[in-house]
């Protein structure tokens, strides 16, 4: 029995898993920065309105408040259960691990997220009978709160791609604190500012009855949250050179895609940084409810930019070092290419009728446990368009080598045989799944796909460019 | 298992047991108060009058409805946490088995939340019976489709391999199991007396809690129903609770009868005993004591307790937990356990704090420019 361990793998049809997780954890991850960065700015214009140096501050503090109630606390707390949930669905190993190496770090992310709720909803039902001090104590609490949260939750994300010394010593705090770890939670921080300032901006511009000078000088206090985003460029380059060198050259153009989310994440913040700099806070303009909204609708696109480079530079593994993309761990790749990656699998098909031999049946198999992750058969990142064109000896050696192939895909772990059945499964699904569909009984060509996997070995691909820029490859 | 939970379990699973037990009771009590809550809520909206002034509880009700389920959620994420330490393969299986049925918890429980924000806002009284009705239903079936969805997940996680293989060849997104009906009547009748408990106490700090003892007994508005409440749910969910065990497997009934979890079972009727003892003169002199209301309180404690050991003994009735040991001795070796317990110690402070700060900071609202 190997000791990988099997759940059971759930077709989302035409959607790509990642889109999914990718979807919600941008939304989370958004709503998460707005309540952070809230929390900031309220207690910034509390202070502002104690001393007297800004009118209507109280009004905008009581509606902005209701606005993060009525969307961060709501949806806000439900995508971040829905998150571990969806990690489920997509790979529980993945959030199995993660859970097991950091679920003292997250117990302790509980205990802020409860006294975040706790001081937030104190100053959202008696906020309007409250004295000043009382007040901003609140606010300070509610801020320094959710703040924290993600202080502690910054240590995960990060742990995924830059594990360091963890991956040695196996200390929880080792990756907690990685090398990811401080530029990503300051630049993370200047964030959520942004967000909270471009939102504040939105609310100010739907608070009725405000004269356009009361406005504007709302949003002029509004907009002194996004002086911090100068500070941006350099804890990009910072936290960008924390990023291993295969996922750096990831970004900088071994993918295409990778590549255009960063320049989205950079042209988004670019725009508003510009739009900030020159016309909130040096020529202190008034931008009305549909420029805020823009603007907001912008700093959106940069958060979802920066957090599918953030995902996608990971690969080929889910979690560096230790865990694949597939849920398949590195040492477990060469007993797998002995014994089957799929002759353990305890779950079925759940239409075996749909292929005409078991050969392709195999294939299913190895699809689901392989490829589903990340692929589709004909959707999203569909194998029929990406390996469609191939002959059928080009299908098994890039398969085999799949990590020479791609350096983010992960190495084949299974067996010659179920190399075979993965090609022909494909090749029959670029056929359109006609009726009947030979099985290929070939034992030279699985003799030269265990040939192709012994030389490729089990390293993944990342480790192979490695060496052969050392002079040492083939 | 012949000693008494958790002392016959290897300490790392003990430990993390008694970790998710404990947290779940926190959960639990938030739960129960939004799930029974937002029933009462649904009837009341279906049969009883138009204004608040006619049902102090349901004034209350959908007053505290929204930050009730927020804090559900939000205390729910700890024993959530602590479950896939104890029972990952189990649970992650249960999800993924049930897939996006399961999933459709989290929209429903974002329809639940905006529909008792609409429920509490003064828009609704204005709207015909039936869009009112419609609301209080609603937002009641969002919150029983969740606790349907839980109930289901965990019959599911305690199965075996067998089943979980044809369920999932079956792909059909329901599990049908006799166990599913009583178990989910018995955690809904059960979690009336707990928010007929919560809303006591509330009403009590608003009505009753600056009454001098030597004063003539005033009689609160809804002390009288919120004793009704209670005791109806403690006799039906304990009526229930008996049926259930009697459905269940002999295997997982001699688990409940086994010194493992007798004890707590004891525990359980005595704490059930308890509180309808301290409901009845308070229904009597249609007052809610402050001395009868902490009795309730400790019944209810102990209830729950002895309940939810009953509860985790049907669990390791069923699957082998001595195979999870090493899993539980490797999550135990991880740090980071004192720093969450020096934080819990803090930030449950400052949570007190901010209640202290909301009752000493209060005065006339000022407005911008005072």
């Amino acid at each position: 029995m190997s000791e990988h361990l099997y759940y059971p793998v759930n077709d989302f049809g035409p959607l790509m898993k990642g889109l999914v997780i990718g979807g919600l954890a941008i939304t989370h991850v958004f709503l998460a920065m707005f309540a952070i960065g809230g929390g900031m700015l309220m207690c910034y214009f509390q202070w502002l309105s104690q001393n007297g140096r800004c009118r209507n501050t109280r009004r905008f503090i009581d509606d902005y408040f209701r606005v993060l109630v009525l969307i961060s606390f709501v949806v806000g707390a439900v995508t971040g259960v829905a998150l571990w949930f969806t990690s489920i669905q997509v790979s529980a190993p993945t959030i199995g691990m993660m859970v097991d190496e950091f679920h003292w770090i997250w117990a302790i992310e509980w205990t802020f997220f409860s006294l975040e709720i706790t001081a937030g909803y104190c100053f959202y039902r008696y906020a309007s009978n409250l004295n000043d001090r009382t007040r901003l104590t609140l606010l300070g609490i509610y801020s320094l709160a959710s703040w924290f949260s993600l202080f502690w939750v910054n240590g995960i994300l990060t742990w995924q791609l830059t594990p360091g010394a963890w991956v040695e010593n196996g200390s929880v705090w080792s990756g907690m604190f990685n090398a990811g770890f401080f530029p990503s939670v300051i630049f993370r921080t200047i964030t959520a500012m942004t967000v909270a300032s471009l939102a504040g901006c939105v609310v100010i511009n739907a608070m009725p009855g405000l004269s356009r000078d009361e406005r504007t000088e709302l949003i002029n206090r509004a907009a002194h949250f996004l002086a911090p985003m100068l500070l941006m460029p350099l804890l990009g380059i910072w936290y960008f050179s924390t990023f291993p060198p295969d996922a750096r050259a990831l970004v900088l153009g071994a993918n295409v895609p990778m590549m255009m989310f960063m320049g989205l994440a950079i042209g988004a913040s670019l725009l508003i940084g510009l739009y900030a700099m020159l016309g909130l806070l040096r020529k202190k303009l008034y931008i009305n409810g549909a420029t805020a909204t823009l603007l907001l609708t912008l700093s959106f696109a940069a958060v979802a930019g920066s957090e599918f480079v953030r995902e996608g530079v990971r690969k080929p593994y889910t979690i560096r070092t230790a865990l694949y993309s597939n849920s398949v761990r590195p040492n477990e790749i060469e007993h797998l290419r002995q014994v089957g990656c799929v002759t353990d699998d305890p779950y079925p098909l759940q239409n075996p009728d749909d292929y005409p031999n078991d050969q392709l049946r195999l294939g299913a198999k190895v699809f689901r446990f392989h490829c589903s992750v990340c692929h589709t058969v004909n959707g999203a990142n569909a194998l029929t368009h990406l390996a469609g064109s191939w002959s059928t000896t080009q299908k098994r050696m890039n398969i085999a080598q799949l990590q020479r192939t791609k350096t983010f895909m992960p190495p084949f772990a299974g067996t010659p045989k179920e190399l075979e059945a993965v090609v022909q499964f494909i090749s029959w699904h670029t056929a359109d799944a006609p009726n009947t569909w030979s099985e290929t009984n070939d034992a030279e060509a699985l003799r030269q796909i265990r040939d192709w996997l012994d030389e490729v070995g089990t390293k993944p691909g990342i480790e192979l460019e490695l060496h052969a820029e050392q002079g040492g490859g083939q | 298992m012949n000693e008494v939970f958790p002392f016959g379990l290897e300490g790392p699973t003990a430990f993390y047991l008694v970790l998710y037990l404990s947290t779940l009771l926190i959960h639990i009590v938030f739960m129960n108060y939004v799930l029974a809550g937002s029933a009462y809520l649904a009837a009341h909206s279906v049969f009883r009058g138009r204004t608040n002034d006619e049902s102090p509880l349901a004034e209350l009700l959908r007053d505290w409805m929204p930050f009730m389920l927020s804090a559900a959620i939000t205390a729910g994420i700890a024993p959530l946490l602590f479950l896939q330490v104890l029972y990952q393969e189990r649970f992650y299986t249960a999800n993924l088995l049930l897939f996006s049925r399961w999933m459709a918890i989290l929209p429903v429980l974002i329809a639940g939340f905006y529909l008792s924000y609409l429920l509490k806002s003064k828009l609704v009284h204005r709207w015909p019976l039936a869009a009112r009705a419609a609301v209080g239903c609603g937002t009641f079936a969002c919150f029983a489709f969740v606790g349907w969805s839980w109930v289901e997940n965990h019959l599911l996680s305690v199965q075996g391999h067998e089943t979980w293989e044809k369920e999932y060849v079956a792909g059909t997104l329901l599990y049908h199991n006799p166990e599913l009906l009583p178990r989910l009547t018995l955690w809904f009748l059960a979690a009336f007396p707990t928010m007929a408990l919560v809303v006591g106490w509330q009403l009590w700090y608003r009505h009753g809690r600056n009454i001098a003892a030597n004063e003539p007994v005033p009689n609160i508005a809804g002390s009288r129903r919120t004793a009704v409440i209670a005791v109806a749910g403690i006799i039906s969910s304990t009526l229930v609770a008996v049926a259930y065990f009697w459905l269940m497997k002999s295997d997982v009934r001699d688990a409940i009868t086994s010194p493992l979890a007798f004890p707590y079972l004891v525990m359980a009727i005595v704490g059930g005993v308890i509180q309808l003892g301290a409901w009845v003169p308070q229904y009597l002199t249609a007052r809610l004591s402050t001395k009868w209301l902490i009795v309730c309180t400790a019944g209810l404690a102990i209830n729950f307790i002895g309940m939810a050991v009953v509860n985790e003994a049907t669990r390791l009735a069923v699957l082998d937990i001595t195979k999870l040991y090493a899993k539980h001795r490797r999550a135990y070796e991880v740090g980071g356990f004192f720093l969450f317990a020096l934080f819990l110690a803090i930030n449950s402070g400052l949570m007190l704090y901010c209640l202290r700060l909301v009752r000493h900071g209060w005065q006339a609202a000022p407005k911008d420019g005072d």
